[in-house]
């Protein structure tokens, strides 16, 4: 009943990630018939894959994989956020580990979708244990494409696509804007501005553009007596929402698998070559035209790009002044079309994966597989600053002379360069070797399945390399280190990367009575040289598991309720290697710094040092799990089902931890903080049928459930915070019984209508009428932190996806949607709006204009504080897909089918969000954009890039 | 078997076994550098001084400072910034201390080195102790080598103990003023640690103790008042005899000084150079002008429209009637990292420590204060009964330490608090103002620690 990876299936829209049960499910070393599985695994087929234009396989997979949490980003190039089963760690990796044609690479953002054959996700200890120490966060295993037996077959797919933003927010006009604007100056004191402006700018408006997908996809593939080939190419461009953001990737892939002596000797080799061209664009522009005032113009009469910057003599916004009068700024912002009119980035990469795997038949049952494979990747960034022209359109008085005049007067200054060119380059090396046998035999009734290997591998070989230098010709062709100016000093760094390795010895068996009763194990021990620091290399992984066929029990046997009915469960400990390095910082500096002091006559420098931390014992974070579920099939394969239920614990999760004050050092460490619990459900439910008049029709459906709490923080490290809003207001914090990265925050109970309201109950001391009112939770009189509440986290408590599919003669129609909701969204952005910044219509109707207008939304004049009027309920449900297709089949001599379809994805949202997109996985902290850490600014809107609608039109046509 | 093929060699950081080692005299800089941080710039000036009756808050009527009209108000909670931040910035400067007595201890220099060293750390560490349990009471006694230690508060009594030791050894063990090599101008010194130790004395009411040990400063013949009391505050007075220790600040490139101190307590509004906080009180001009003590006055306060020592005119245009002239730099205003040598222990204290010790033993305590009256041609006291004597040395503390970060806890040490708030319009809570809160941040990562009463 076991079988190798190389099964093929045909893909089967009416029976995505369901259970046909005879359907191959790859775990590992192996795969395994679905109705054996004694563990939970979802699948997706191409079709699936397929179903939604996207960059990367996982974006098109949200909704469709029960228990697998898919958070997109529409961005060009990017790529979703994976979470499998919860969130178990804060500061370890949270993405799953993906496995291609049975080699571990970092991420699978050089796969072309087209080439998937199949997509098996890991959820339980009980199946990725098999992974070790690389297991704890699920494992995507891919099988792309190979030849099939028969002729030559040689397909040809593409699609075009537009994409335009959708739920986009409506910010205030001019006359709003200014109304607003004289309030809260007649509030706080300062000069007002006119009733009567010259511009309207609506900046969204003026930045964004209507978006492009494009992919062309060419495969063929066949297969004779001992060779079976694919190969394919694709190119894929999506340009963005913001003019001039562009992603273009080609991809190669060549499978081919050779049968040497009667098949015996079976040689299979996957290589792929992807190169891809990125051109970015600045997505803090979004914060920024949220932010401008209408009133400033994209660009004056005269060319000059506009800025905020009015005349306080006339009120007029204008940077226009006669003698005698006086000019300020609304605000601090610049003009974000300027901004993205002079980003200048270009990112390209290049991709070259490959494996060889050679399978050799001993004797009946025993098989020994030994296989490698390597990635190397190359990365190249440039960015090019025009810092004279930025300088020049910095305020539009300025003139190239004045430039050149204070460039000759400061001739080492950074400010007065005439531009700067940045180039950095990465370039790394994987190498695996895998060798394993596989025993499969069956003894009577009892079957068996064992498979025992070892492993070694050797990740993050290669270097990194940045430079900067000066004032380079203008012109693109000259941008390169040799044409810059020798006036000023280059800066230039280059460093090694410490690889990783990886050794592992890993040994499952299967054992199954009668196709009755099941029992898996799997041990695998893993070396990781992460953990040299303390010499603790080596982790043992096991997991147990079994199941019962019980519809192979005598009183199912017959039963036309009941086809299939199995029950299964297991556990399995799991670890996370992807943690953070710990070293001793012994801190020294140059210059003025804490470090240093002064003494003597001259009082001169003396340098200092001292431990900022020292290091602690870091190793794996490790993940226990029981789970147990139910697979079943009903009327004959009509309904087909499974429920599943899991307990996850990380046991020691790492964080970043704060000092505790009265401790000797100051800087932050890491180490084993936490233990987080991740328990939930899943049910994936699929109804399928044909009726008498040829129509096939099937609706399916998944839902998961999933409760995050940190039951336990090691004592001295509660209070970490987190969430900050760049204004020292802080939103989150960390304490046992809460969901990781949970907000506490001071809770609104109303306005504050007068004065005397104030002075009569417990305030902050910045509180004036029109700001918001605090709680006073502890009622001691004072406003303060010990006020603050807990008030949910970011992380969604459940998800749901639907998906229906009907077939009707030649044509056929695909419906589906996704849904989460549970989570909170801080509305960041709303939070820190300082004077002069523009707000939403929403924000200017519903304000508070007096004593007794709103007990609810605060005044014009209103704090930064952070509070839970900003916390806004993040559930949503987005109508992923219509695609209405037409089959010409067999009309066309030599074309054995020609599809033709139309789609539209993301139609609607229905969200009570009030900002962009309820989508946010990323930290807006510097440098850590993608770390997903729960106590950066992950879950709180900043700058987020919009969900965009696409409609496209595709053609599929197969030789 | 395979730890060889997992034994990688570290390429992106040098590992520590490769690194070229500190000597043990730049971790003890670096405990000296703490002094100079931005907390010891506003935070201190929150704790100590605005929230006192020689100052007010300062600056706008809008600008809150952070905390800092709570602080004026004594309307501070455990939640109050700057109450944490100095609560932290001290044990950060206890670590630094300790982890430098361990490594100079462990290290391979000469005795002699490692004497001082010790000793210059053993004083900045008691230095910090005596901060925190001024404002704190029972205190944390940090033990580098025990986490368990950081929860739990010791008594007040044994804070003192550990302190009064702290400094024995370092008195045993540090050179004097005179015995340093110039380019060392500024250590901690064997005067510094003593004169601290008379403090540390006079806090818990051990007069002789404090008595002694003032008189052996005197005697030691290392240390005098300045001629002119309006220098002593100024760049020419630093490290001068009358300088037992201060906080070293370098106003020019490389410039290294305690982040803004000037800078926060300039003159504020057109025509000023900084941001006008921590402003003398009415009642503090009300108190030198009692006194008749116009050479203070006029050193210590800086009055708008006045034309200063250095012919700088202060405009009628600037915000705040009254500015903190002893944070005046003349030459660096308001500079970030300003020259402002912050003086922490100066002679005149120690007169007066042992003016108020001897009052207490029945010693001769008129000749050290009028010492420091003479100097600011204030008539001599005389014929004053032992209370009126007392109350008489408390007011000239007053008077010649305004503004040196002493006056809430020499109000909180002699009981005079609840009163002299009164007297300048704030309330006093007697049995919680005593003592700050420990903040709440700790409290949450420490929860057996205990709060102070009334927090």
């Amino acid at each position: 009943q076991v079988t190798n990876d190389s099964i093929q299936v045909e893909a089967d829209p009416f029976a995505s990630d369901s259970i046909i049960l005879n359907q191959a499910v790859v775990i590992g070393y192996g795969s395994v018939k679905k109705s054996d599985l004694t563990s939970a695994v979802s699948s997706a087929n191409s079709k699936d894959i397929m179903q939604i234009a996207s960059t990367t396989a996982m974006q098109s997979l949200q909704g469709k994989l029960a228990g697998v949490n898919i958070i997109n980003t529409d961005t060009p190039g990017g790529t979703p956020t994976v979470l499998v089963r919860g969130m178990g760690t804060a500061l370890g990796g949270k993405a799953p580990l993906y496995v291609v044609d049975g080699l571990i690479v970092p991420n699978i953002a050089n796969i072309n979708p087209s080439d998937i054959d199949k997509i098996d996700v890991l959820k339980d200890a009980a199946s990725s244990a098999i992974y070790g120490v690389r297991g704890a966060n699920g494992v995507v295993v891919i099988t792309t494409k190979r030849g099939k037996t028969g002729k030559l077959k040689v397909n040809y797919d593409t699609y075009f696509g537009v994409r335009n933003t959708m739920n986009m927010v409506e910010m205030a006009d001019a006359n709003q804007y200014i109304t607003y604007f004289n309030e809260q100056r007649k509030a706080t004191g300062g000069s007002l501005i006119s009733t009567n402006q010259k511009y309207n700018t609506d900046w969204f408006d003026e930045m964004l553009t209507t978006g492009q997908i494009i992919s062309n996809n060419v495969s063929l593939s066949g297969a004779g007596e001992s060779i079976n080939y694919m190969f394919s190419v694709n190119n894929f461009e999506e340009k963005g929402i913001l003019e001039g953001n562009n992603f273009k990737r080609t991809s190669i892939r060549s499978n081919n698998d050779y049968k040497l002596f009667d098949g015996k000797l079976k040689i299979k080799q996957s290589v792929s070559a992807t190169f891809s061209r990125e051109i970015p664009k600045p997505y803090g522009a979004f914060d920024v035209a949220y932010r401008q005032s209408p009133l400033v113009p994209v660009k004056y009469e005269n060319g000059r790009w506009g800025l905020p910057i009015f005349n306080t003599t006339t009120g007029e916004v204008t940077y226009v002044a006669n003698a005698g009068e006086v000019t300020s700024n609304l605000n601090s912002h610049g003009n974000p079309m300027a901004t993205l009119f002079y980003d200048n980035q270009k990112i390209n990469t290049t991709t070259i994966q490959g494996n060889i795997e050679a399978e050799l038949k001993l004797t009946k049952g025993l098989t020994i597989t030994s296989r490698t494979g390597a990635t190397k990747y190359w990365y190249k960034y440039r960015e090019y600053n025009p810092i004279k022209e930025k300088w020049i359109a910095g305020n539009p008085i300025r003139t190239a002379s004045e430039f050149e005049g204070l460039k000759a007067a400061n001739p080492t200054s950074g400010t007065y360069m005439n531009n700067s060119l940045n180039l950095n380059n990465i370039e790394t090396f994987r190498w695996s070797w895998e060798n394993f046998v596989t025993f499969d035999r069956k003894f009577g009734d009892h079957s068996f399945n064992v498979v025992a290997g070892v492993s070694a591998e050797k990740t993050g070989i290669g270097e990194f390399s940045n430079t900067t230098v000066y004032d380079v010709p203008d012109k693109e062709q000259y941008w390169s280190v040799h044409h810059a100016s020798g006036d000023y000093e280059a800066s230039i760094d280059q460093n090694n990367y410490t690889p990783v390795a990886y050794a592992s010895y890993f040994a499952r068996l299967q054992y199954n009575y009668a196709n009755k009763y099941y029992v898996s194990g799997i041990i695998r021990r893993d070396g990781s040289s992460q953990f040299k620091n303390n010499q603790q290399y080596w982790g043992t992984f096991p997991s147990a598991s079994v199941a019962w066929n019980i519809s192979n029990e005598e009183f199912l046997k017959d039963s036309n309720t009941i086809s299939f009915l199995k029950l299964r469960g297991g556990w399995g400990r799991l670890g996370n290697a992807d943690v953070p390095y710990n070293y001793t910082t012994i801190t020294t500096a140059t210059g003025s710094d804490n470090a240093n002091y002064v003494f003597g006559p001259g009082q001169d420098l003396v340098f200092g040092a001292y431990v900022g931390s020292p290091a602690y014992d870091v190793s794996w974070e490790i993940v226990e799990e029981w789970s147990t579920g139910l697979d079943f099939e009903l009327f004959k394969g009509k309904v087909t089902g499974n429920l599943d239920y899991y307990n996850k614990t990380t046991k020691n999760a790492i964080l970043s931890i704060n000092q505790i004050l009265s401790s000797p050092y100051d800087k932050n460490f890491v180490d084993h903080a936490a233990e987080v619990v991740n328990k939930g459900f899943e049910i994936a439910l699929n109804y399928n049928n044909e009726t008498s008049g040829g129509l096939r029709y099937s609706i399916g459906g998944n839902f998961n459930y999933n409760e995050n709490e940190v039951t336990y923080v090691k004592p001295g490290y509660a209070g970490m915070t987190g969430g900050s809003l760049g204004n020292g207001q802080i939103a989150k914090r960390l304490e046992a019984g809460q969901p990781l990265g949970s907000f506490w925050l001071y809770e609104v109970e109303g306005v504050w209508q007068t004065q005397t309201d104030i002075d009569n109950n417990a305030h902050l001391s910045s509180a004036r009428p029109g700001h918001l009112r605090y709680k006073d939770q502890n009622g001691d009189g004072v406003i303060d932190d010990r006020d603050k509440k807990f008030m949910g986290s970011y992380i969604p408590k459940f998800n749901y996806g639907i998906n229906i599919n009907l077939d009707y003669k030649n044509f056929d129609l695909n419906i589906s949607g996704y849904g989460a909701g549970g989570n909170k969204i801080y509305n960041g952005i709303k939070n820190t709006r300082l004077g002069g910044e523009n707000i939403t219509v929403d924000t200017f109707n519903n304000r508070w204009t007096g004593a007794g207008t709103s007990n609810t939304n605060p005044g014009s004049e209103r704090d930064q504080v952070a509070s839970s009027y900003y916390l806004e309920k993040g559930d949503y449900f987005r109508l992923s897909n219509i695609t209405l297709g037409y089959n010409f089949r067999d009309k066309i001599d030599f074309v054995k089918n020609l599809r033709l379809y139309v789609s539209a994805q993301n139609v609607f949202i229905v969200t009570k969000y009030s900002g962009f997109t309820p989508e946010l996985t990323l930290n807006n902290e510097k440098g850590k954009r993608y770390d997903g850490s729960p106590y950066g600014t992950t879950g709180m809107d900043f700058s987020a890039y919009p969900n965009v609608t696409t409609f496209l039109v595709g053609l599929n046509v197969e030789f | 078997c395979s730890n060889e093929f997992l034994d990688i060699a570290s390429e992106e950081n040098i590992a520590i076994d490769d690194q070229a080692t500190q000597s043990p005299e730049k971790y003890v800089n670096g405990i000296y550098g703490m002094f100079t941080d931005w907390d010891y710039a506003f935070s201190w000036l929150g704790v100590t001084e605005m929230i006192s009756d020689n100052a007010d808050k300062g600056s706008s009527s809008t600008d809150n400072g952070g905390d800092k009209r709570d602080l004026d108000e004594l309307l501070h909670s455990s939640t109050t910034g700057s109450v944490e931040a100095m609560w932290t910035k001290f044990y950060k400067t206890i670590g630094r201390s300790s982890y430098s007595i361990k490594y100079t201890t462990e290290s391979t220099i000469t005795d002699t080195e490692k004497s001082r060293l010790i000793g210059e750390a053993k004083f900045l560490r008691a230095l910090s102790y005596f901060y925190l349990v001024r404002m704190f009471g029972d205190v944390v006694i940090q033990d580098l080598e025990d986490a368990s230690t950081y929860s739990v508060r010791q008594p007040k009594a044994e804070v003192y103990a550990y302190i009064e030791e702290d400094l024995l050894d370092a008195i045993s063990k540090l050179p004097l003023k005179s015995e340093y090599a110039a380019k060392d101008l500024g250590r901690a010194t064997k005067g510094a640690a003593q004169g601290l130790l008379a403090k540390v004395y006079l806090y818990q009411g051990k007069n002789q103790q404090a008595y002694d040990m003032a008189t052996t400063v005197i005697n030691s013949g290392q240390y005098d008042l300045e001629a002119d009391y309006a220098t002593t505050w100024r760049v020419e007075t630093e490290n001068g005899k009358e300088s037992l220790f201060e906080i070293q600040a370098r106003g020019t490139a490389v410039a290294h000084g305690v982040q803004q101190y000037s800078e926060t307590q300039g003159a504020r509004g057109t025509g000023g150079w900084g941001w006008g906080f921590n402003v003398p009180s009415q009642n503090l001009l009300d108190a030198f002008n009692a006194e008749g003590d116009a050479i203070r006055r006029d050193a210590t306060i800086i009055f708008r429209g006045e034309t200063l020592y250095d012919g700088r005119l202060v405009p009628t245009s600037v915000e705040n009637p009254m500015y903190n002239e002893k944070a005046y730099s003349s030459a660096n205003l308001g500079s970030g990292d300003g020259d402002k040598n912050i003086r922490v222990i100066r002679f005149s204290e120690m007169l007066l420590i042992q003016a108020e010790a001897a009052n207490e033993i029945g010693q001769d305590a008129l000749s050290s204060l009028n010492r420091v009256r003479a100097r600011v041609k204030l008539a001599p006291v005389s014929g004053l009964s032992k209370d009126q004597l007392r109350t008489k040395i408390w007011n000239e503390r007053r008077l010649e330490l305004a503004f040196e970060h002493d006056r809430w806890f020499d109000l909180v040490r002699t009981g005079q608090a609840k009163a002299m708030m009164a007297a300048n319009g704030k309330i006093f809570v007697t049995g919680k103002h005593e003592l700050f809160p420990i903040p709440n941040a700790q409290l949450i990562q420490t929860p057996s620690m205990t709060q102070n009463p009334g927090w």
